[in-house]
């Protein structure tokens, strides 16, 4: 058998392979560049198209809606205010001063809660322009909750990235029974929680060092993360009376602070997962360096972990904004009035007597998309590779 | 700058376990003020968890560790006045030279203008004064190894400790990184330790070498020492290149046996299995008649200043270090002679010398 029948040289190429070869190995076919542009062009329309009907349509009104699908204003319809109008004119307090308004309201507030110890001041009045106090409900909600799990959430997913717990298994289930127990009493015997819980954490700490200690098997770090992460697992509307009833019973039922403290807990396993993960990724010298130069292990978080993973801050900060931003669920269980929050309005302008007002549910939808947007390009900036470029690299 | 007077460093008794993989058995070790110190061995062999033991990022399974005349075996990292270069540098990627360089001073609150002296001061010492306000991604290999030595001395610490701070660089770099951190070493007088995994910088660099395998310490010795007189089977082979070459066979009153053939030794004493162990450069080829160890040239390398002639004998290699006009053809007949002298013994099932 001659050498030469492996041989697999040429030169030149025939028009077939033209098409269907890469001309170098760091690039693409013809054929596959044209199949792939088709599929991303056909990607962005299918993306893009949505938000364009969007607009649109918060220009139509009841009677172009009807008459069946428009896509071109000027040439297939004429544009009108009507849904526009509708959010802003027709509510008596949505008037070009409306904004003003409410941050004179907010800053008279302030003060007159402030000086409330000594004099009495009666808070002002709220002029409600519905749709300007939903959208700020949104913005106060989404960025207070955002900005509490991230502190917490990343602090919680730092600690364990770096820190190695090993709980008993035993002590866990003795403290869960003592605390249902200490509950149950309360409850039902009207022994005073004070006492009960006192006595409880007692018997904690008494139980966990004498029979705790015959127990050997333990929980690691692993087990808590998929703990945190299994709490995600669960669907929210299982436990959403409940969180209704008890923030009720505390009085915090269409408040600021009740949505804020639900969403910070709702999305906690989303960030401490991710940032975990981010956490992970970072050479560990950088931090045995920095602890054996002196650095405390807050102060090595807060000066180089945290620039480090300005990355990952980024992405799951925008990542959990628009979660928030974007919630229903609790909003509409624990809101009423007061704190009624952007998608609450929307699913408002479904009425039962006029039916479902797209128009005006469309423009309500372009307002609440601006701020994402805005969102999404200041921090793409931050999203950026190569920011450990010359950390541990040769 | 005044000469540091130094601080002693003890290992007493140090044990180490991972799970049940025992890393480090009682290890004992006293560092004198102002030695450099090479910790030797192959990966896995226990010295960069001695290292990190010293630094406080590992604790101890039992034993004490203690820095002049402080017991540190239980004080955190920062509390032990020491710094370390780590083989990748662990440069603050966010923070300009200058910053990664004031880190440990900014950290304790030294005025601004007091960290800027230092720093500048720190800077000059390593050659980097230009380059302050660059980022670590903008420097070179050999410079961020600089910057890492800069962030180590600002604060004259008692200790230093190097995890093998040149493994990164190119060849013609590392000698000459190697002088520089040696005459650095010097003129500071500061007790130094260091991991390495390579003899040569071991060789160069340190007053005495701890050689460590499998977490035991094999020998602690000045380089000479550890080069001409090894403890055992384990030393004389790991130091050395090419490495020592090794004849198995039987010690009978002195004598080495093997394959009918005998060696006269300077040792007294019998093994039924013992090893015959010559430096390449102690041997020399000649013809068959005249050497005990016999064979026919396998390969020949020139190397520059001299020829490397591998000769195989009874299936086993031999290297002998020739000189450069050393002309033979594979195949060609031939023995490898050594004085008695240069002969090492040892005993084959512990590996200890036979003396």
């Amino acid at each position: 058998m001659s050498q030469a029948s492996y041989k697999f040289d040429k030169t030149g190429r025939t028009l077939m392979e033209r098409l269907f070869e890469p001309p170098t190995p760091g690039k693409m076919s013809l054929a596959g560049n044209l199949v792939a542009y088709a599929l991303l062009l056909f990607w962005a329309a299918f993306v893009l198209f949505p938000i364009y009907w969007v607009i649109i349509t918060s220009f139509k009104d009841a009677k172009i809606v009807n008459e069946g699908p428009y896509f071109i204003p000027f040439y297939d319809f004429q544009p009108t205010l009507d849904g526009w109008r509708a959010q802003f004119l027709t509510d008596p307090y949505c008037d070009p001063y409306a904004v003003g308004r409410q941050l004179v309201l907010y800053v008279y507030n302030s003060l007159a809660f402030l000086v409330s110890p000594v004099v009495k001041i009666d808070p002002m009045q709220p002029a409600i322009c519905k749709v300007l106090l939903a959208y700020e409900n949104s913005l106060v909600v989404s960025i207070f909750s955002t900005v509490l799990c991230m502190i917490i959430g990343s602090m919680a997913a730092y600690a364990l990235a770096r820190v190695s717990y090993a709980p008993r298994f035993s002590n866990i289930v003795i403290f869960v029974l003592l605390a249902l127990a200490a509950i149950l009493t309360s409850t039902y015997l009207g022994v005073h929680w004070a006492l009960s819980a006192a006595v409880g954490l007692a018997l904690f700490f008494l139980l966990a060092f004498s029979i705790g200690r015959f127990f050997k098997a333990r929980l690691g770090n692993n087990d808590i993360l998929f703990w945190m992460i299994s709490q995600r697992i669960l669907p929210p509307i299982v436990v959403v009376i409940p969180i209704y009833m008890m923030f009720q019973s505390v009085g915090l039922v269409d408040t600021h602070l009740a949505l804020i403290l639900v969403y910070a807990v709702a999305n906690l396993p989303i960030v401490v997962w991710l940032m975990y993960d981010f956490f992970r990724g970072l050479p560990i010298e950088l931090e045995e360096s920095a602890q054996l130069d002196g650095a405390t292990r807050f102060g090595i978080f807060w000066d180089i972990v945290l620039p480090l993973t300005r990355p990952g801050l980024a992405a799951t900060t925008l990542l959990t904004l628009i979660l928030n931003w974007n919630e229903y669920l609790f909003a509409v269980f624990l809101t009423t009035a007061k704190a009624v929050t952007m998608p609450i309005m929307i699913q408002a302008k479904n009425t039962g007597e006029r039916g479902t007002l797209w128009w005006e549910m469309s423009a309500i939808i372009v307002i609440m998309i601006i701020p994402v947007i805005i969102m999404a390009i200041f921090l793409q900036r931050f999203i950026a590779k190569g920011v450990l470029l010359g950390a541990v690299k040769g | 700058m005044a000469a540091n007077p130094g601080v002693p460093v003890f290992f007493d008794h140090v044990q180490k376990s991972f799970g049940s993989v025992r890393v480090l058995e009682e290890f004992d070790l006293t560092v004198a003020p102002g030695e450099f110190l090479v910790l030797l061995g192959a990966s896995g062999s226990g010295k960069t968890t001695a290292l990190r033991i010293l630094s406080g990022l590992e604790t101890a399974s039992s034993g004490r560790v203690r820095i002049g005349e402080r017991d540190v075996t239980d004080v955190l990292p920062k509390y032990r006045d020491i710094s370390m270069v780590f083989q990748s540098y662990a440069l603050y990627p966010h923070k300009t030279v200058a910053e990664n360089i004031g880190f440990p001073l900014k950290v304790r609150k030294v005025p601004k203008a007091e960290q800027d002296v230092a720093i500048h001061d720190a800077a000059a010492q390593v050659q980097l004064e230009t380059l302050l306000d660059r980022y670590p991604r903008q420097l070179s290999g050999g410079q961020r190894q600089r910057v890492a030595l800069a962030r180590a001395i600002i604060r004259r610490p008692s200790v230093f400790l190097m995890d093998e701070p040149l493994s990164n660089l190119d060849a013609k770099l590392r000698g000459h990184m190697r002088a520089e951190l040696k005459h650095m070493q010097q003129s500071f007088g500061i007790t130094t330790i260091y991991v390495t995994h390579d003899q040569i910088e071991a060789m160069t660099l340190a007053h005495r070498v701890a050689i460590l395998e499998k977490g035991v310490l094999q020998q602690l010795d000045t380089p000479a020492n550890i080069y001409n007189d090894p403890a055992n089977l384990f030393v004389a082979q790991f130091i050395g290149s090419p490495p020592m070459n090794i004849v198995k066979g039987a010690l009978e009153n002195g004598t080495f046996r093997m394959q009918g053939e005998t060696l006269a030794t300077r040792v007294t004493g019998s093994a039924a299995d013992a090893v015959l162990g010559v430096r390449p450069e102690d041997c020399a080829i000649t013809v068959p008649a005249n050497a005990a160890l016999k064979g026919e040239i396998y390969t020949t390398e020139l190397i520059g200043d001299h020829t490397l002639v591998t000769v195989k004998s009874n299936g086993s290699f031999l290297t002998v270090k020739a000189a450069k006009d050393f002309v033979a053809k594979p195949g060609d007949a031939a023995g490898v002679a050594a004085a008695t002298d240069h002969l090492y013994v040892f005993d084959a099932t512990s590996g200890n010398r036979i003396r």
